[in-house]
């Protein structure tokens, strides 16, 4: 006789923990798997639960079934079912072992699906790092890109000389402001209509030249060239230029930079006179002193000869007459090579025109001339000078304008100040203008476009020198219409002080 | 193609007419439903045994949620060792039966009224003690492998 109860006891509440065990283990297992579903360990876990619950659930209700059979005195029954409730248990705890034996496969599908799982994510962090110092490269270059790109842009538009690119057959497809302002044309018109860089090349020989080079050497290089403008006028230009293959797909091209010299050139022109006439005055007043002697002796002798009535006292006077007019030309000409005498002061030159125009008023050659005078100067126009000199020029322009017009047209005259302070005396006239080929002899000594004996060819010449010693220029132009204009430009004097000070010097 | 499969078609209507024994399904005994029992409480155990080596191979005992898996494992080892001979010796050799006497009450009877066999049959009887703590260390460890890896660590299955 044994005590039943310790054994019905474990037995039933043995039973009753295992299943709620059972049930608690699944749960957590399915919690595991929840936070990683990827992960085959806790699907195994799953599976090794489940099967120890349907182990639990089986054999605690067989072991339950059975006490509670025995003990109400139903053991019969309990023999007919107890073989069903056993080889379920059987089953139930094969399938447990079965599931079990797993464990070892599963844990290194595991450990190769982290092993592959760590590796994309290895290789999916390089492929972002890779990623982002691609962009962060692509941002660099492009700001970089953009930079230059700007540059370029700011270069090309704001240059002062002009660039230009054209195709191979040399029509312009680009051009800056400054070109579009070289040329005279608005840019849509250069760029649809397709013009060339030869439409604007004047000179046949240097256009073929141009083009020659650039289809041989591929480039050219400070290549002088007359640059037709819009209004059909001329500019003197220096053209550089070279061919670009292009990159990335884009086609040949040709840029030029082209550089306007006109001014430069007629600088240039300018300096050249300039030394030519130094140079002429240099060797007239050598030449004027000495015939200024000679001279002075011939009409001497002839005066004294003129004193003494005689046969030949109308050879004498025409005598007397050439020499003197001889000696007046000799005068221009140390004049002209500042070996005259000079009193220099404040000259106000709205009052040397007024006189000049007052004094030629009288002279037979203007009678038929229309002289316009300058508006009344409404503040003084002074300049450092000397004015018998300065009226001197003044009559000279105006007696060639009287000229150019056959004594028989209109002579405006015109006073006024720039903004350089420079003081501006205008001559224009409405006469024949002068002949593009003579422009550049104008004031050369002696050259003269009236008939022979009708000038000396000196007045331009001398006025130049006045003007020049005087710190001014003069510059002829033909005007639009008809006639010529030409302009004395003198430097303004600054102060009343100032003008005492140089008088002083 | 027709009289192929008329001709097949005989093989069966054959075996139908000329009926002979084919001896091909064994008869079981009794026994045969214990000793399945049995070796399914072998299998059981050996997967247990297995279990506890890998946990063991791969390391996974310095972690304290498999340890206590691997200490589940060893009570149903022992359990399975205690089923193992209580099975045998009531169901097996028959040496050991219970009579229930009443609620409180019951006499174990064994062949040789053996007391040492009565008793050690009495513990043997109260299995639960084995798998009762073997899975309340599975279900321990099962919760520990929940916090480390709720924690971020590689307590489960890393």
């Amino acid at each position: 006789m044994t005590a039943n109860l310790p054994i019905l006891l474990v037995d039933v509440l043995g039973s009753v923990i295992m299943v709620v065990l059972g049930v608690l283990s699944l749960f957590k297992a399915k919690s595991l798997r929840d936070l990683d579903p990827d992960n085959v360990v806790f699907l195994y876990l799953i599976w090794i639960c489940a099967g120890f619950t349907i182990f639990a659930v089986s054999r605690s209700f067989s072991h339950i079934l059975r006490q509670f059979l025995v003990l109400t005195g139903s053991g019969d029954i309990w023999s007919s079912i107890g073989p069903f409730t056993g080889a379920v248990n059987t089953i139930t705890f094969m399938l447990v072992g079965t599931v079990t034996l797993f464990f070892n496969q599963s844990w290194r599908i595991n450990e190769k699906v982290l092993s592959a799982k760590q590796k994309h994510q290895e290789t999916s962090a390089k492929l972002l790092e890779l990623n982002q110092t691609l962009e962060h490269k692509v941002v660099e270059r492009t700001e970089m890109l953009t930079s230059s790109e700007h540059k370029a842009r700011r270069i090309f538009e704001h240059s002062l000389d002009t660039i230009v690119v054209t195709d191979p057959a040399f029509v312009i497809a680009e051009i800056n402001q400054a070109g579009v302002e070289l040329t005279g044309y608005r840019k849509s018109d250069i760029l649809d209509n397709q013009m060339g860089l030869k439409d604007f090349l004047a000179v046949r020989s240097e256009r073929e030249k141009i083009l020659g080079l650039l289809e041989t050497d591929e480039y050219i290089l400070n290549e002088e060239a007359d640059f037709l403008r819009a209004d059909q006028s001329c500019v003197r230009v220096l053209i550089t230029g070279g061919v670009d293959y292009g990159a990335f797909g884009c086609g040949k091209t040709f840029h030029f930079i082209i550089k306007n010299i006109n001014d430069k050139k007629q600088m240039e022109q300018q300096i050249a006179q300039a030394d030519k006439l130094a140079a002429l005055g240099e060797l007239s007043a050598g030449v004027a002193h000495e015939i200024n002697n000679p001279l002075g002796i011939i009409l001497g002798y002839t005066q004294l000869m003129l004193k003494q009535p005689g046969d030949h006292e109308e050879d004498l006077k025409t005598i007397e007459k050439h020499v003197k007019n001889c000696k007046i030309v000799v005068s221009d000409l140390l004049t002209f090579a500042r070996k005259g005498s000079t009193k220099m002061q404040s000259i106000d030159v709205c009052k040397v025109v007024d006189d000049v125009i007052n004094f030629l008023a009288n002279h037979s050659d203007f009678r038929n001339v229309e002289v316009i005078p300058p508006q009344p100067c409404t503040r003084p126009l002074t300049v450092f000078g000397n004015e018998q000199e300065l009226a001197q020029v003044i009559i000279n322009l105006m007696i060639n304008a009287c000229h150019a017009v056959e004594k028989k047209g209109c002579i405006l005259v015109v006073t006024g100040q720039d903004d350089q302070d420079q003081i501006l005396i205008t001559i224009k006239d409405n006469g024949t203008g002068i002949r593009k080929k003579d422009f550049s002899r104008i004031f050369d000594p002696f050259f003269t476009t009236k008939p022979v004996g009708q000038g000396t060819g000196l007045g331009l010449s001398v006025g130049y020198g006045i003007i020049r010693r005087h710190g001014g220029d003069i510059t002829v132009r033909n005007r639009k219409d008809k006639g010529a204009a030409f302009t004395i430009s003198l430097p303004k004097a600054r102060s009343p002080q100032d003008t005492l000070d140089r008088e002083e010097t | 193609m027709n009289r192929k499969v008329w001709h097949i078609s005989l093989i069966p209507a054959c075996l139908l007419v000329l009926p002979t024994p084919a001896f091909a399904i064994q008869l079981h005994t009794g026994n045969a439903g214990i000793i399945a029992h049995q070796i399914g409480h072998l299998f059981f155990l050996f997967a247990m045994v297995a279990l506890m080596f890998t946990i063991n191979s791969q390391g996974l005992i310095r972690q304290k949620g498999w340890r206590q898996i691997q200490y589940g494992a060893l009570f149903f080892i022992f359990w399975n060792l205690d089923t193992l001979v209580a099975h045998f010796l009531d169901n097996q050799i028959e040496v050991v039966r219970i009579e229930t006497l009443s609620i409180s009450k019951m006499a174990i009877v064994t062949q040789s009224d053996s007391q040492l066999l009565a008793v050690i049959y009495y513990f043997l009887k109260m299995d639960h003690l084995w798998c009762v703590p073997a899975m309340i260390f599975l279900f321990m460890g099962l919760d520990n492998l929940l916090k480390a890896q709720r924690q971020g660590g590689k307590g489960a299955g890393q």
